[in-house]
């Protein structure tokens, strides 16, 4: 499994973040320790150096990250062409138990890093740099989380198995099986569809309001609600299947890749709404970033309300 | 306006260019440094503009502590205050004369459209609008110099600096620099001027001189 | 840099484009193939159980085939022999249309009249057949291959002459073929033939794919990392020069900084010039291996990736746009570069303007 280029690809970046994020490691534990703010000594000067080297080496990641991630996808969909039974993505996923946490922590990682650029920013806008020394000692944590994604990853692909049977995202998704997953998508339509368009309400209303925290704990909610409802009553007017749960497929040409659209502009409205509630903007940034983060969950909820309405029209009826 | 409080600076191998200096400048004041080379009032245009840290004491500028924040403010603050007219000029010989007035500017992205007017403004102001388009290297000693203060002056700095400005020109041109000066006085700029020609020491249109030798202040 | 690229990217599309050609020719073959086997090893099949495979739902056709290797002692070189029954219409990637061959003749491709004109059988060939005895086959005319497999030696003649020289008794095949109605449907009525003949090889298409793919996987890895370690090497030459800056260069930077650039502002556009340097390389590593590949034909690189493995003898390479290839060389090329310069360009944006100017 390890020869295909694509995961060999992977790895050579993974090495080359291990390596930078383990300089920038070392370099936020000597922060950590020294940094004195209103010390004009060498030592300092020194510091504050290093900190632009920091900064520098954790957006650089961040930014690679980002097309990697997709790149990631890409290649899972490739490997279910080898494995026997996968038909897209979620075969892959579900074929170790590693590869769903995997994917589960990249994204969250990926959650993380834009947090921590948000903050570096911020920092930088303000002479007495508040956030400095903050900003490196949540790096810790991230560097490890980064390091354990990397681990984690190496072991998916060294173990995934070409002789083994895969289960297809129809068996995965189903909703007969005993699991949470099943209970979960068999839950009634319309109270899903009720939790999920009340909740973008509420997004709107805390907006209004400039509640921060009530708006930052609804965007995280709405994560939740989006994608179970994505998977358990959009998706299937996606793929024009009442059966057809899979979130991978819709990544797929066939469905003109608008998974990776939706999944885009989800990211983009949630993290904006999560932010406001962890750091403290100034009025002018604050409303920048709700409209952001309103705007974007707009269109989300948009587009996917108009694939069952585009199919009502064409068909009359609904699945 | 500029306060130098007991400032000394030491550099490497302990070569002691400040020795507890404490000085003033006033908003709009037109001051001549005076002194030979390696007196020191180099290092005093250097800690004002925010290019070195003192080795102990502080400077302020408008009350504002430059030699404690950190070097990425202090950037900032040069980038809207400071014009500095080195001694050798400091083009860029590879690029033309309008880059190099433009580039100060480049850290501040501001729009293209006041960009360009602003360079129209200073290439009228300082006589080298028709060299916009020719390379630093095959220009004049004197325009480089107005190239060199057009790029001092584009982004409107409240304090200009100037170390040893007419040491490589002849008397016309050293004149023809003089008279800029004067220019920029009436405009309500603060100027300091560091040097030793002879020719800046009687001038009616300076506030002050003073006189700097190994270190410490003379007058 | 370009060159790297360009070479990398050389590989993979040929290795790509190969794919593309298994996958188009392996279309063709039957859905699945049934061989028995005596102890794992494969033997003969009774043509008759082709009904028990007819009887199973969803399969459309099941062909009983007769095919094998024949091996010529004096020129030491196998020639694939293919039993055509006139009753079978089965698509065969070789023939371009279906020929009708004469009792006792055979069809045979260029490479094998020229070896047969070699050793001096102009007309017809002698098999030897493993009792000693003699079967003469006349040569009825050459066979018209289509450009891209023109596997140099193979030989078409009737089903009997076939079994004859196989020395297969007139109910003995080498195969079945079957071929399912329904694709997905495949998997299962294998399972079901599984059944049927326990002792037997049951081929699944699919499987064939996959195996292809997984041996170019292996080839194209391997290149991969002989990329690998040059580009370890080319890491360290960037280093080396990017951090090396001369004076002038440093000269330059101090200028910057005393015109009120920030440490931010000079990183960034250090940054910036790694990236246009690797994009630019990229692209024109990308655009080289196109020519060389596309337009070319790719001499001396083809060859390293054919040999005697396969179904595909030789092949004029067609043009076809792989993102996912594209994309990994992206990968592989610009966010390494541009790393190679992130500690370089912070060594030389955090300068004392001060220092370099003295």
């Amino acid at each position: 499994m390890t020869l295909i280029p694509e995961i060999l690809a992977i790895y050579i970046l993974d090495a080359l973040f291990l390596f930078f994020a383990t300089i920038a490691f070392i370099l936020s534990l000597q922060i950590i320790k020294d940094w004195n703010f209103n010390a004009t000594t060498k030592l300092q000067y020194s510091l504050e150096k290093k900190s632009y080297l920091g900064s520098t080496i954790i957006k650089y990641m961040f930014y690679v990250k980002l097309p990697l991630f997709l790149f990631f996808i890409f290649t899972l969909d490739k490997i279910s062409f080898i494995l026997p039974g996968a038909m897209c993505g979620a075969g892959v996923v579900n074929s170790n138990e590693y590869a769903t946490v995997l994917l589960f922590l990249k994204l969250i990682n990926i959650y993380l890093f834009a947090y921590w650029i948000v903050l570096d920013t911020q920092d930088m806008k303000q002479e007495n740099q508040p956030y400095l020394k903050k900003k490196f000692m949540i790096f810790i944590p991230l560097y490890l989380l980064l390091v354990f994604e990397i681990a984690l990853e190496y072991k998916t692909f060294s173990s995934i198995n070409v002789k083994d049977v895969v289960d297809c995202c129809g068996a995965i998704f189903s909703t007969n099986d005993n699991t949470y997953l099943s209970k979960a998508l068999s839950l009634p339509t319309w109270s899903l569809l009720g939790m999920f368009y009340i909740n973008f309400i509420l997004l709107v209303l805390s907006a209004v309001f400039k509640y921060r925290y009530i708006f930052a704990t609804l965007n995280l909610l709405f994560i939740l609600i989006s994608l179970l409802s994505l998977v358990a009553f959009f998706g299937t007017y996606i793929y024009e299947l009442p059966t057809h749960h899979c979130p991978f497929c819709m990544l797929q040409h066939e469905y003109n890749y608008i998974g990776y659209f939706l999944y885009g502009v989800l990211f983009i409205g949630t993290f904006n709404g999560l932010v406001v509630g962890f750091i403290r903007f100034n009025a002018r940034e604050l409303s920048k970033r709700l409209r952001v983060s309103l705007l974007f969950n707009f269109i989300y909820v948009a587009v996917v309300t108009l694939y069952p309405l585009i199919y009502y029209l064409r068909n009359g009826v609904w699945l | 306006m500029i306060k130098l409080n007991n400032i000394s600076k030491i550099y490497e191998k302990n070569v002691v260019a400040l020795d507890n200096v404490s000085l003033w400048f006033k908003e709009g004041e037109l001051v001549v440094l005076k002194g030979v080379s390696g007196s020191g009032k180099s290092t005093i245009l250097s800690l004002i503009a925010g290019l070195v840290k003192p080795t102990t004491g502080e400077v302020l500028v408008d009350e504002k502590k430059i030699s404690k924040i950190p070097d990425h403010f202090v950037s900032q603050y040069r980038q809207k205050n400071i014009g500095f007219i080195f001694q050798k000029y400091n083009l860029i010989s590879s690029l033309n004369v309008s880059e190099n007035i433009l580039l100060p500017l480049v850290p501040l992205n501001l729009k293209r459209s006041e960009c360009k007017r602003r360079l129209e403004s200073v290439l009228k102001q300082f006589s080298i609008e028709d060299k916009r388009d020719t390379l630093v290297k095959n220009l004049s000693g004197g325009e480089q110099q107005r190239t060199a203060i057009a790029r001092a002056s584009i982004n409107s700095p409240k304090i200009i600096l100037a170390d040893e400005p007419t040491a490589n020109l002849d008397e016309k041109l050293s004149l023809e620099f003089i008279k800029i000066l004067k220019d920029l006085k009436s405009q309500n700029k603060t100027i300091i001027v560091a040097t030793h020609d002879p020719l800046f020491f009687n001038l009616d249109f300076v506030d002050r001189t003073i006189e700097v030798n190994n270190g410490k202040i003379i007058s | 840099m370009s060159l790297l690229i360009a070479l990398l990217a050389s590989t993979l599309f040929i290795s790509n484009a190969m794919k593309d050609e298994y996958n188009k020719i392996i279309s063709t073959y039957p859905d699945i193939v049934i061989t028995n086997q005596k102890a794992l090893r494969d033997s003969t099949i009774d043509e008759n159980e082709v009904n028990k495979l007819l009887a199973i739902e969803g399969v459309s056709s099941a062909v009983p085939r007769v095919w094998g290797n024949y091996y010529f002692l004096n020129a030491d070189k196998k020639f694939l022999i293919l039993g055509k029954d006139e009753f079978e219409t089965y698509p065969n990637p070789l023939l371009n249309e279906n020929l009708d061959i004469k009792n006792h003749s055979m069809l045979i491709s260029l490479g094998v009249k020229k070896i047969l004109d070699d050793n001096y059988y102009h007309n017809y060939f002698n098999f030897i057949e493993s009792n000693g005895s003699i079967k003469k086959m006349q040569i009825q005319s050459l066979l018209n291959t289509k450009e891209s497999l023109k596997n140099p030696l193979v030989i078409i003649m009737n089903k009997d002459d076939a079994q004859e020289i196989f020395q297969y008794s007139k109910n003995e095949v080498t195969d079945l073929a079957v071929t399912v109605v329904n694709r997905s449907e495949v998997a299962f009525v294998a399972t079901k033939i599984r059944i049927l003949f326990p002792s037997a090889k049951v081929s699944i298409k699919k499987d064939l794919r996959v195996f292809y793919e997984n041996v170019y996987n292996l080839r194209s890895g391997f290149f991969l990392t002989v990329f690998i370690i040059t580009f370890f090497t080319f890491f360290i030459i960037i280093y080396d020069k990017v951090s090396g800056l001369n004076s002038e260069q440093r000269y330059e930077i101090g200028i910057l900084k005393a015109l009120g650039w920030r440490v931010g502002d000079v990183l960034s556009a250090k940054l910036y010039e790694g990236l246009i340097v690797s994009l630019f390389s990229y692209i024109l590593g990308i655009s080289m291996a196109f020519i060389y590949v596309y337009l070319l034909n790719a001499p001396y690189l083809k060859d390293i990736f054919l040999n005697n493995y396969d179904l595909i003898g030789d092949f004029k390479i067609v043009f076809s746009v792989d993102y996912n290839t594209l994309s990994l060389l992206f990968l592989l090329s610009v966010p390494i570069y541009i790393a190679a310069t992130i500690i370089p360009s912070w060594r030389v944006a955090t300068l004392e303007a001060d220092e370099v100017m003295r």
